[in-house]
């Protein structure tokens, strides 16, 4: 389902070249023949669940973690057999990791510091660079002394100072509270935009991937379940793991009763669903739809289940209505503005559009 | 301050009052007897202890000993502590087994162990001599030499510890966050994790300068009469001499060397402190 690429978005894609990486611990192989690429300038973000190995690979790029086979290619040259220091990877840690026998700005002077700049060269840019993440009139605190968004502001201008080829960055927003978060997404993506920056966010949270990256890598584990841009992740999610990690879904279960004209026709628990696909009569699927595209008020061509309410949740912009589910079967409908008129325990009918639907194979 | 923590401060009245009655007040006593003379106060004792050549020889030699044990413990304690921060299940038990099972071997036991292998015709000798790199017998025993082998031997433990537990409570991402800004081990080690670990090196060091400017038994043990220091001449004073102004205005001399030395520390660890 991903989208279709000419051999000219291949080769752009090619600044960032992971090829065959492979890790296991204590003979366990955590990640098998991961193969990965990052066009220069873009924003990347690899999505998962906790373990899903997407801190491994970050730490395999930044070269913080050896791995058993494999290649990391930066800008065409092969990085694989260097130590940490001679990547020129720069990395934003969850934690920040400042060094906190240091102020401000010496944190931030530390990377050209080591490149053997003396301390009368690096003024100029670490001055430069605090004023970009507005930290200027903080450079001769001690960093213990700021709040965890000041923090993150000095980690970043310590990373971006030594223009690093790459900037990696680790669940970078999960300290933040949930309003600083969105504001620093956004001054974040606006700053590394500007400055040409090819960057990999590590996170395990979907809004923030959808939020700051050009495309998202949704790991699960230790392989790439899709990699695409964040419209397609989410309008066609390549396999029920995406769509249930990337966004809310209704979404049920069920075997293929009939195949004709390109439709398949799926018999479930709450009635017949049918969507474009081409499977043999027999297969075990699961079908699905976004919440926001289901309507209560379906017209005789859509499909049409019937779905007993156990919540109304009014939150003011969107009204959410909560079907009892049933095993893995999920029932979740979304309605712009206020909506009243529905009880708890009522018995409704839902329907969307058949090429609204998403249709996955699964194990039976 | 509110009312809860008043009150859990009056946990420490015990261990306050234990202190108070076993430790400062024999101490003001002892205090007390350096400057009590026949007819009044007086500082002769310490006139006296200061123009003898002797007195001074022993001072400077208990300093220079104290130093040279914490010296030699810290250059041997600061990669062990490193090593052991680093390591694993096992390997850190069989460490902390190797630091704190000598503690329980008397010192006795070990200096006349040592006294095996330093004397004339003890292991090291026979084996210099055997290699050719030496042909007499080198004296070692009944030297300072072997006096600061042994102390550092001994203290080495107090020295470890401090600084194993700042090194092992160092955030990991510190160093590799060095590392991706292009710092090499060097770069790394010299910036980032020495001056982190400096409070564990400071606390360290006091506790082993403190040990060895007293230490009594170690000395007596391994120099004998021949190179004494502060606390030989305490005991010798009290013990031999019944000189009781002598023995107490040495003890006031070691006293103030100590108090010297934490208050120096603290000032220090409040220094590097303030910085983190």
């Amino acid at each position: 389902m991903q989208p279709k690429t000419t051999e000219q978005d291949q080769k752009s894609h090619r600044y960032l070249d992971v090829v065959g990486v492979t890790k296991s611990f204590k003979g366990t192989v955590v990640m098998d023949q991961m193969n990965f690429r990052v066009a220069k300038g873009e924003l990347v973000s690899l999505l998962g669940p906790s373990g899903c190995g997407k801190t491994t690979l970050l730490r395999i790029i930044a070269g913080l973690l050896e791995a058993n086979t494999g290649d990391i290619v930066l800008g065409g040259r092969n990085v694989s057999s260097l130590p940490a220091h001679k990547r020129n990877i720069s990395v934003v840690f969850q934690n920040y990791a400042l060094f906190p026998h240091l102020t401000v700005a010496e944190n931030v002077a530390f990377g050209l510091r080591a490149r053997g700049m003396s301390s009368a060269d690096v003024k100029a840019p670490v001055a430069d660079v605090l004023a970009l993440v507005r930290m200027d009139s903080f450079a001769d605190r001690p960093v213990s002394a700021l709040s965890g968004g000041q923090q993150q502001r000095v980690a970043v201008a310590r990373a971006l100072v030594v223009s690093p080829d790459l900037l990696l960055l680790d669940e970078p927003f999960s300290a933040l509270d949930r309003k600083l978060r969105e504001t620093m997404q956004i001054e974040l993506k606006a700053l590394l935009r500007s400055r040409g920056i090819t960057a990999i966010f590590v996170t395990h949270d979907q809004e923030e991937a959808m939020g700051v990256s050009d495309r998202i890598a949704v790991m699960s584990n230790g392989k790439i379940e899709q990699f695409a841009e964040p419209s397609v992740l989410y309008a066609q999610p390549a396999s029920p793991f995406v769509m249930d990690f990337v966004g809310l879904s209704t979404r049920m279960s069920g075997r293929v009763t009939a195949q004709a004209d390109g439709i398949a026709t799926v018999e479930t628990g709450v009635g017949a669903v049918r969507a474009h696909a081409g499977y043999t009569v027999g297969t075990m699927v699961q079908v699905g739809v976004r919440p926001e595209l289901i309507t209560p008020d379906p017209s005789a061509e859509m499909n049409q289940i019937k779905v007993q309410l156990n919540d109304v949740m009014t939150l003011g912009s969107k009204t959410v209505l909560h079907g009892i589910s049933s095993g893995e079967d999920k029932f979740l409908c979304e309605l712009s503005g206020i909506r009243t008129g529905y009880a708890r325990g009522e018995t409704v009918t839902w329907g969307w559009a058949v090429a609204d639907t998403l249709i996955h194979e699964v194990a039976a | 301050m509110n009312a809860r923590s008043d009150r859990i401060a009056l946990l420490a009245v015990p261990g306050l009052a234990f202190l108070a009655v076993i430790y400062a007040l024999p101490l003001l006593l002892l205090l007390f007897k350096s400057i009590q003379g026949v007819d009044g106060l007086t500082l002769v004792t310490y006139i006296d202890f200061f123009s003898d050549e002797f007195n001074r020889t022993v001072l400077w030699r208990t300093l220079r000993v104290a130093l040279l044990t914490t010296l030699l413990a810290l250059v041997i304690a600061y990669p062990t502590a490193f090593a052991m921060a680093r390591a694993k299940g096992i390997w850190l038990t069989v460490f902390l087994v190797a630091l704190v099972l000598p503690m329980s071997l008397g010192v006795i036991v070990k200096a006349f162990a040592w006294s095996i292998l330093f004397r004339s015709n003890g292991f090291i000798n026979t084996t210099l001599q055997t290699l050719g790199i030496t042909d007499e017998p080198v004296r070692m025993l009944f030297t300072e030499t072997a006096l600061v082998i042994g102390a550092a031997n001994v203290f080495l433990p107090f020295m470890v510890l401090p600084i194993y537990s700042v090194i092992r409570q160092l955030n990991s991402s510190l160093p590799e966050a060095a590392s991706s800004l292009g710092a090499t081990p060097w770069f790394r080690f010299t910036r980032v994790t020495l001056p982190l670990s400096l409070p564990g090196v400071v606390a360290g060091s006091a506790f082993t300068f403190s040990l060895a400017i007293s230490m009594y038994v170690i000395p007596s043990l391994i120099v004998g009469e021949r190179q004494q220091t502060l606390s030989m001449l305490i005991a010798r004073s009290f013990l031999y001499l019944r000189n009781e102004p002598l023995g107490s205005t040495i003890s006031a001399v070691l006293l103030v060397i100590a108090i010297f030395v934490v208050l120096f520390s603290s000032w220090l660890a409040g220094r590097l402190g303030a910085r983190q």
